[in-house]
């Protein structure tokens, strides 16, 4: 069953409207990912989820019940911008954000201890913020989210700045969490990530959702219409194909190629003009289109008929 | 309601606790102490420089002798006979020997309209007056000595009148006016000081909290107005508590200020009996502690704490829309000429305390704060009239906090450019 709910949600500043008629929903122990280019209204949404802003129309809902300081208890929100107060100690930061959220100092020193232990930072507990690494604070921050043991569990491009150790860290700390039946939500507009972690996606572009489901269902929908070819020795056949229309280059390196069969083409034609002209061939494979092409292809779709809508409005 | 009172008490120990607040807390009565002092210490060796030597050309064959026999009084001037012609003590008061010359006519002590000219080569503005007042003594003497004046008469001419003042009010007697309105002073002035400082302290923390973008993890566990009401309040707290420590350090003072003249007096210089208490040792010397009515010293904290919270709340909702304490000077004029307009006339409201004008300013929200304290102790104010400031006071900070809070949850999300004024006043309308 879903949990969290928003429907119509309709957020303006001013003259422009950042989320416009937005519904998605969000199920517990499934990950959601919210995607999007910058300023697409992504940012905007999750405020209106966390009960920082209110919707001009349309409803938030947790649990059935509308969003309020009730449900920020229950929410852990890591926000693109990180911050701590600088001048506090580690271990009373934790206190004050955890009574903030509606634990006992008692409970909010318990807590804290568990997640520094876990974190390996239980040394750092009496070190003041501002003395510690950007990392060691990108961790405090994420134990800050954690403390309360939200059933919602809401990040904001949580990997941006993290070294490649502390992210994978998150990531299995992410994917531990969902195994504890939370709902969360994750947005990104880093498609690799999104596609490692998550269960159901919901692509948003100029406030607008372009695409969602389920991801699975989302990349089938879009067919197997990707070639990825692995080779030895001359590139130039990618060149040919590119100039006679078969296929559009997503990703090209000296040795592999991953195409994008344009209309009809037969992958064959592909695997013929490769056979002709490498050295050796060591994969050939058609595959699920990456998010990546799904949401260019996406975007930039909804962009060509917002063009076309504002045409017809015009004349 | 609870989470404004978390916030308010980490505001609050987040402060005090600093090393900051400890020292500016007891350092701040001793530079004021030397502040009050410096201008009268500073006088005091002027003084003593301005010792004048002054050449008298005495023709009258009296008055020179009169000038001396005062001369030991405190007046600093010491005379010496001279001889004409003027052109050599001109020369001697140019060369130094003396600090100037006069020439006293015969016809001083006849001619009612008789005038004369003091030589020198400063022109300092003590010096003629004191010489004027020395002349007319002697003068007076001698003409009164001629005229065969019985002494009993001249006694009675010589006998000065002291007035004090006392302010009247239906509670009786409030204490010496002089007094009482220098506390006034003292009072707007501390309000001025204490809402502005105080204020300054709210924006740091907001533009504090947003350029270090906390303030972002803080509103998804709290409202937005209760940040900024727990914010606003745990700074005042810590205000009250600095006023409080500094009301109790300056009760201390007063109470010992006899005890603590005893250390440098002896009782007997100031003609009272060596046993005598601290308190007719202060009034030998000529220092009377003022006694101030309780009920101000109420209106007093109310008026500041009125004051503080309209005019704090202000300070947030700017700290709100800029980033760095330097953007904040265009959008601080709002906040700070209402602060600073009664301060122009403090003086006015003293002289005419019970004029329309004193009265309306004493009323309105943004300056009553300040206005009414001096007025209460300038004149007797109906209690109606103060009920009312304060009323309106009330008023006034429901309602800046409201707009302030409208603007600070708009505000505290906005980065890069720093937005007029304009801009800001839309924010409050948003939905």
């Amino acid at each position: 069953m879903a949990q969290l709910h928003v429907s119509d949600v309709v957020k303006t500043y001013g003259a422009t409207t950042a989320v416009d008629h937005v519904s998605f929903s969000a199920a517990p122990g499934r990950i959601l990912g919210l995607l999007g280019p910058n300023g697409a209204g992504k940012t905007s949404t999750i405020r209106m989820i966390t009960h920082i802003t209110m919707p001009d129309s349309g409803s938030v809902t947790y649990e059935g019940k509308p969003v309020g300081p009730w449900s920020q208890q229950r929410m852990g929100y890591l926000p693109e911008e990180r911050g701590l107060y600088k001048r506090l100690k580690v271990q009373e930061q934790l206190v004050y954000l955890g009574t903030l959220k509606g634990l006992s100092k008692q409970e909010a020193r318990t807590n804290a201890r568990y997640w520094l232990d876990r974190f390996d930072a239980t040394n750092w507990a009496s070190m003041k913020t501002d003395e510690l690494s950007k990392g060691m604070q990108q961790k405090i921050q994420f134990i800050a989210t954690l403390l309360h043991d939200p059933s919602l569990l809401i990040f904001d491009e949580p990997f941006s700045g993290l070294d490649p150790i502390n992210a994978d860290l998150l990531r299995d700390i992410i994917l531990d969490l969902r195994k504890d039946d939370r709902t969360i939500l994750f947005a990104s507009h880093r498609m690799e990530q999104v596609e490692q972690l998550c269960d159901d996606i919901c692509l948003m572009a100029r406030g607008e959702i372009v695409l969602q489901g389920a991801l699975r269902e989302v990349k089938r929908q879009f067919g197997r219409n990707t070639v990825v070819v692995e080779f030895g020795g001359s590139d130039t056949f990618v060149d040919a194909l590119v100039d006679a229309d078969v296929v559009r280059v997503n990703t090209r390196t000296a040795h592999r190629a991953e195409l994008t069969l344009t209309g009809n083409a037969p992958a064959r034609r592909v695997l013929d003009a490769a056979l002709s002209a490498v050295d050796e061939l060591y994969r050939f494979e058609r595959v699920e289109p990456p998010l990546n092409e799904i949401f260019v292809e996406t975007v930039g779709e909804a962009e060509a008929r917002r063009m076309q809508e504002q045409a017809v409005a015009a004349a | 309601m609870y989470k404004i009172w978390l916030i308010l008490r980490s505001e609050f120990w987040r402060r005090v606790r600093s090393t900051t607040f400890i020292v500016a807390t007891l350092l701040a009565p001793l530079l004021l102490i030397v502040l009050m002092f410096a201008p009268a210490l500073l006088g005091e060796l002027g003084e003593e420089s301005s010792e004048h030597t002054i050449a008298v050309v005495d023709d009258t064959g009296t008055l020179l002798d009169r000038l001396q026999d005062a001369s030991e009084e405190a007046s600093r001037l010491s005379f010496v006979a001279a001889h004409p012609p003027a052109d050599s003590l001109r020369a001697a008061v140019l060369a130094g020997a003396y600090d100037g010359f006069v020439v006293l006519p015969a016809s001083l002590l006849t001619d009612d309209n008789e005038t004369i000219t003091y030589y020198s080569t400063e022109s300092s503005l003590g010096g003629p007056a004191r010489l004027e007042n020395r002349l007319e003594d002697a003068v007076r003497d001698a003409v009164l000595a001629a005229r065969d004046v019985p002494e009993k008469i001249q006694a009675l001419m010589e006998r000065d009148v002291d007035v004090s003042s006392q302010v009247l009010s239906e509670e009786g007697e409030a204490g010496s006016g002089i007094i009482l309105t220098f506390i006034g002073f003292g009072m707007a002035f501390i309000i001025y000081f204490a809402v502005f400082i105080y204020g300054q302290f709210v924006m740091q923390g907001v533009i504090q909290e947003k350029s270090n973008r906390v303030v972002e993890v803080v509103v998804s566990s709290v409202r937005p107005f209760e940040l900024l009401m727990g914010k606003v309040l745990g700074v005042g707290a810590m205000g009250l508590v600095q006023m409080i420590v500094w009301v109790a350090l300056a009760g201390a003072g007063m109470t010992f200020a006899g005890t603590l003249l005893a250390l440098f007096v002896t009782p007997a210089d100031l003609g009272v009996p060596t046993d005598a208490s601290a308190q007719e040792v202060m009034a030998a010397a000529g220092i009377t502690m003022p006694t101030i009515p309780l009920s101000l010293v109420a209106w007093f904290l109310l008026f500041f704490v009125g004051g503080y919270l309209l005019y704090a709340s202000l300070f947030a909702a700017v700290g709100s829309a800029v980033e760095q304490q330097q953007d904040a000077q265009n959008l601080m004029y709002p906040v700070f000429i209402p602060l600073v307009v009664p301060l122009m006339f403090v003086t006015f409201v003293v002289e005419s305390p019970d004029s329309l004008i004193s009265l309306l300013l004493s009323l309105v929200p943004f300056f009553s704060p300040i206005i009414m304290p001096l007025r209460m102790t300038a004149a007797s104010v109906p209690f109606w009239q103060t009920l009312l400031a304060f009323g309106l006071l009330v008023g006034g900070f429901v309602f800046t906090i409201w707009v302030a809070a409208r603007i600070y949850r708009i505000g505290i999300f906005m980065y890069g450019k720093t937005p007029s004024l304009t801009e800001v006043v839309k924010w409050a309308t948003y939905r």
